[in-house]
């Protein structure tokens, strides 16, 4: 899986990503726990680690971003937008109907939409699937295994 | 009690009808996931992971285990029949295995893989055995100062062993020890990292993050890697391999056990690392290593050996130190903790039916995988033409409901899509999500252990390098970091994972 590589240009996006993520992360740890006692090294309170490990993790991202930004340009592997959205979209969607409507209706919704992520789908295997699988669910995961959740809505 | 009595209780744990039929359902599932390309075995186990709160310990712990070891055995088979590596840890056993195939002996190259799989399972099984109780009374006499030296070589070892860029695989330990620390915390009673929502109070369910990183995102990058998989199955000749074949494939067994042993024990290591390397040693030994890539019986069996023996491995440093080598192990860990039990060397002494009765387990099902899979190989092969398109809803079906049963409440199933959505960044930023994990299950411990050893020894930094076995242990770390900054071992470095990644 090798990104391709265009000739005269610096910076490796996946590292530049990567510095952004580490960064970012560890400013945000840094912001949420600016109000925690830090204690001293004998008595450590609870912010005293985090803020070590949000300080060496905006190092690193630094260094890595540091680095990658001298290094051949290498683009990052072109995202597919719809597979993406679509599973998100799928599951997000399972939790919610699945509190107000049960789970027959949340596993038809996630099985459904989450099929048309691969176009290669086809109507009757779909169909057939999502009603095999949302049965097996709620016979193993419900009825057998006990997981609190209603099969109906009503 | 004496070795062989502790054996026999093992046994007799492993033999009782429920754990036996575990052994047996995650022995199946790891040769199914194994054989099935897209599906490793950490996604497999973290969607099992909540499900094994409803068994009994033992046996929830025997069937994860046996999905580990079992993937090794399937992977193999897929490796050596069309070409495609169903595990990363078989990626070398195509190589030759294929080759073998086309020239029509795909018989004799699944009999070598299965039977020096067996093998390895077996000697490594002893290794645990052996070395279980010897290393786990040496580590009763660590305090934390010990436990935190330990810990930190563990995850910089992980770093260094592991596939991918060492300073990116630091920077994902260091997110996964931020991660680790949301919640209440232990000795304060403070909330903290939070964001005032109450569900994070009890800090984020490691099955959430497996989930999210390794469920979730692997069926996004699977779909948008979207490429037609045609399905080539040798013809299977007899299943026996030659006397020939015999004669050059046991010293490769016998090698590819003692590498795979070893690499197995070490942080970061694990099956990959043990087959990648036991085949540069069959390659490096060979009298005419003109003959690898060629079909070699040689190529075959180390790294098959190799990777079973250091998949057993990896449990020595769960079991008896109660630190996660690699991102199996943690889920491992995890599993262990679901039931209350913390992996590490009192468990030995206090619960040793769940020790001996796992390391039992381990060559019962090794035992069982012989059988499954070579008779059994053409149900397998029938499997691979199940297309992709079928399998995902189920996973993803799976994912969903086993997030939701962890605490029932829909909040962890939305937490997880934000971690898919993390890993598919990840994944595009070519940073490897496992260091995250192992950061993640040992942030706690580590944290403890630090605040623990400083309250005792008053703020005094240098009780870490005073103790003798502290020290051995910080000097060996920085020792790897320096290794790491020389151009000569990168380069190394770099050579072994580089087949890997192609």
């Amino acid at each position: 899986m090798s990104a391709p590589r265009k000739a005269g240009g610096a910076g490796d996006r996946p590292d530049l990503l990567t510095a952004v993520l580490f960064v970012g992360f560890g400013a945000l740890g840094l912001w949420a726990g600016r109000d925690l006692t830090l204690g001293t090294a004998s008595a450590m309170g609870p912010g005293y680690l985090p803020t070590i490990v949000c300080w060496l993790l905006i190092i690193v991202g630094v260094t890595v971003g540091g680095i990658g930004a001298f290094r051949d340009r290498q683009e990052i592997a072109t995202p597919k937008l719809w597979p993406v959205a679509i599973i998100l979209a799928s599951v997000v969607g399972f939790a919610f109907i699945a509190e107000y409507f049960g789970f027959v209706a949340a596993a038809v919704w996630l099985l459904l939409v989450g099929s048309i992520a691969d176009r290669d789908s086809k109507l009757r295997e779909v169909i057939l699937l999502t009603a095999g699988l949302t049965a097996f669910g709620a016979l193993v995961f419900i009825v057998g295994l006990g997981v609190q959740m209603p099969i109906w809505p009503f | 009690m004496n070795f062989i009595d502790l054996l026999m209780l093992g046994f007799s744990e492993a033999l009782t009808p429920t754990n036996l039929g575990f052994c047996l359902l995650g022995a199946l599932l790891g040769t199914l996931i194994g054989v099935l390309p897209g599906i490793g075995p950490t996604a497999t186990i973290a969607v099992l992971l909540p499900i094994t709160f409803y068994l009994p310990p033992l046996a929830g712990l025997i069937m994860l285990a046996g999905i580990y070891y079992g993937a090794q055995y399937g992977g193999s088979t897929t490796a050596i029949l069309v070409n495609l590596p169903g595990e990363a840890s078989s990626v070398v056993t195509a190589i030759d295995g294929y080759k073998m195939a086309q020239k029509g002996q795909a018989g004799s190259a699944l009999a070598v893989a299965a039977l020096g799989s067996f093998f390895a399972g077996t000697v490594a099984t002893f290794g645990i055995a052996i070395a279980g109780p010897t290393l786990s009374s040496f580590a009763l006499s660590f305090g934390p100062t010990e436990y935190v030296s330990l810990m930190l070589f563990g995850l910089l070892a992980a770093t260094v062993l592991a596939r991918g860029p060492v300073l990116k695989a630091i920077g994902m330990i260091l997110l996964g020890l931020l991660l680790g620390m949301v919640g209440i915390d232990a000795s304060s009673g403070e909330e903290r990292l939070t964001f005032s929502a109450v569900e994070l109070f009890d800090g984020i369910d490691f099955v959430v993050i497996a989930i999210g990183l390794f469920g979730f995102a692997e069926i996004i990058e699977n779909l948008e890697n979207h490429e037609a998989r045609a399905v080539l199955v040798s013809k299977l000749s007899r299943l026996w391999p030659t006397r020939e074949d015999f004669r050059r494939a046991w010293p490769a067994v016998l090698r590819g056990t003692g590498v795979g042993t070893f690499l197995g024990v070490l942080p970061g290591g694990g099956a990959t690392l043990a087959s990648f390397c036991a085949y540069s040693v069959e390659k490096k030994i060979s009298r005419n290593p003109s003959e690898f890539g060629e079909g070699a019986v040689e190529g075959v069996a180390g790294p098959e050996a190799a990777n079973n023996a250091g998949a057993q491995s990896s449990f020595i440093p769960l079991l008896t130190l109660g630190i996660p080598s690699n991102n199996m192990m943690a889920m491992m860990l995890s599993a262990f903790i679901i039931h209350g039990i913390t992996p590490g060397p009192t468990v030995l002494a206090t619960q040793p039916e769940i020790f001996w009765g796992l390391v039992a387990s381990m060559w019962i099902g090794n035992l069982m995988l012989v059988v499954i899979n070579l008779p059994l190989i053409g149900v397998w092969v029938k499997l691979l033409t199940v297309p992709y398109r079928l399998l995902y809803p189920a996973i993803l079906l799976f994912c969903c409901v086993g997030v939701y049963s962890i605490n029932n409440r829909i909040f962890d199933v939305v937490l997880a899509a934000g971690f898919g959505l993390l890993g598919y960044a990840f994944r595009k930023a070519k940073c490897e999500a496992g260091p995250l994990l192992l950061g993640f299950v040992l942030g706690p411990l580590l944290e403890t252990n630090i605040r623990r050893a400083m309250t005792i020894s008053h703020g005094d930094p240098s009780v870490f390098y005073e103790r003798p076995i502290s020290l051995v242990l910080l000097i060996a770390t920085v020792g790897m970091l320096v290794l790491m900054v020389l151009p000569s071992f990168r380069r190394t470095r770099e050579v072994a994972f580089q087949d890997e990644e192609g």
